[in-house]
This record gives C-alpha cells, sequence and structure tokens, in this order.
C-alpha cells in the first residue's frame, strides 16, 4: 500500500481545508529522520471541514480504517458534523485528520504555534519544534519520548547554530 | 599512521562535536546514533521530507515482497 504524503498534501490544500501537519511527519520535518507510515494533520472539525477533507480523498477509495468493517467514508456523510477525528485509509496511503493535540489543544492552538513553510509543492504549516516536543511528551508512547529526545537535541543545536535552520 | 581516535571512528565510533550541549550529549548516550541527525540537519525541510518519502517507498517494497515471499 503506498504512502505519498506529498500527495495528500496537496489534495488537502487545494481542497481548502485549513489545516497544520503534526506526527511524524513533522518530526521528519524539524530534523529527525524517523520512519512514520501515515501523515497526521490538524483541522477544524464540523461537517464542512469534513466535506473538504472528502473532496480531498473523494477518488482514493477512503474508508474509516479502524472501524471493523472499513466503512467507506462516502457512506458515513450523515455522521459528519460528529466527527471529532477521522482516521482513514486512502489509495495514497493513511491520512490521521485530529481535532486536537495531545498536550496542545485545540486547532486554533496547534495553529498557534505553527510555522508556515515554503516548499516547491506549496505552503504548509507545520508544528513549530517546541509544541511539538510538547504533543510528544504528552503522547507518551516509547517512540514518542525517543522522539522527543532527539527533537531536544535538535532544539539545542539550532539554538547554538542559527545557521542550520 | 592512523591514530587510535580515527581507527576507533573507521570503527564506527560517533565523534561527537566538542560543542555538542547536554540534550545532544543525552541522546547519544541513550543509543541514538547521532551522526544521522547530524546529516539530516544539513538538508534543507523539503530535502528531509524527500528523503523520508524515498525511505517510506523503500520499506514499502520490501513489506510488499516479503508478503509475496510467504515472510512472516
Amino acid at each position: 500500500m503506498a504512502q505519498n504524503d506529498q500527495a495528500l498534501l496537496m489534495r488537502l490544500r487545494d481542497s481548502g481545508l485549513e489545516f497544520v501537519v503534526i506526527g511524524g511527519v513533522c518530526v521528519v520535518y524539524h530534523g529527525v529522520p524517523v520512519a512514520t507510515f501515515d501523515l497526521d494533520i490538524c483541522c477544524p472539525f464540523g461537517e464542512a471541514n469534513v466535506l473538504k477533507i472528502e473532496s480531498a480523498v473523494k477518488d482514493l477509495n477512503p474508508v474509516h480504517r479502524l472501524t471493523a468493517n472499513r466503512l467507506r467514508l462516502d457512506q458515513t456523510r450523515g455522521s459528519f458534523k460528529d466527527l471529532k477525528n477521522i482516521y482513514l485509509q486512502t489509495d495514497l496511503g493513511k491520512l490521521d485528520c485530529l481535532g486536537e493535540v495531545a498536550g496542545l489543544g485545540s486547532y486554533e492552538k496547534a495553529l498557534q504555534q505553527s510555522v508556515l513553510h515554503s516548499m516547491s509543492f506549496g505552503e504548509f504549516r507545520m508544528l513549530n519544534l517546541d509544541a511539538l516536543i510538547a504533543a510528544k511528551t504528552a503522547a507518551g508512547r516509547q517512540k514518542d519520548l525517543d522522539a522527543v529526545r532527539l527533537l531536544r537535541a535538535v532544539k539545542e543545536r539550532k539554538e547554538q547554530q542559527k545557521e542550520l535552520f | 599512521m592512523i591514530d587510535e581516535e580515527t581507527l576507533a571512528q573507521m570503527n564506527g565510533k560517533y565523534a561527537c562535536p566538542p560543542d555538542a550541549g547536554p540534550a545532544w550529549r543525552a541522546a547519544m548516550e541513550y543509543g541514538f546514533d547521532m551522526s544521522l541527525i547530524e546529516e539530516s540537519l544539513k538538508l534543507t525541510p523539503e530535502q528531509r521530507l524527500a528523503e523520508h518519502q524515498q525511505a517510506i517507498n523503500f520499506f514499502i517494497e520490501l513489506q510488499e515482497s516479503g508478503q509475496s515471499h510467504g515472510a512472516k
């Protein structure tokens, strides 16, 4: 099964959804080379925003990957207004959309602690380093705490060598 | 003549930057390969994500190859 984070990011941007990249991709962005097999974003929820997510992936056979029978996303429109998170499997990989970030709070909090980064395929918001450390610390799994050790080292190095960033 | 330290580095000993701070040294002592972090920090964020994508593609290819060959 493919995992094409760049293509997913471009589709989400084109849908008009506001979002901040969180999770492993953001860890990589900040300089810690971990292997992560999904794209995690934080975004505002509500029916209109879930419809934007759907529009971004509707031709990618999206299913709720954590439901026992992997419900198709388009079969669950009646519940869009009630969703707080969505965990999807698509033809371009796993996409997890969260309404809150542990350790930070709501999308607005994540947005406040994000940086806008311009890349060749567009501008995207990433959690800043301090926020990512807080989020990973709050997540608390061993892999998160391992990432925190390295992110703290990167932060320290960043402060020592501003030219690296 | 190769000195002892260089020989150790040739054999895999990590040369910690002399100005490395406590968090860097703590991560190193915890067992992380900090040379990978150093290399990553030399890249732009976009280059890091591109390398990550390549690695993921490789992992997935390996996984699918293993599955098609009956690996558990």
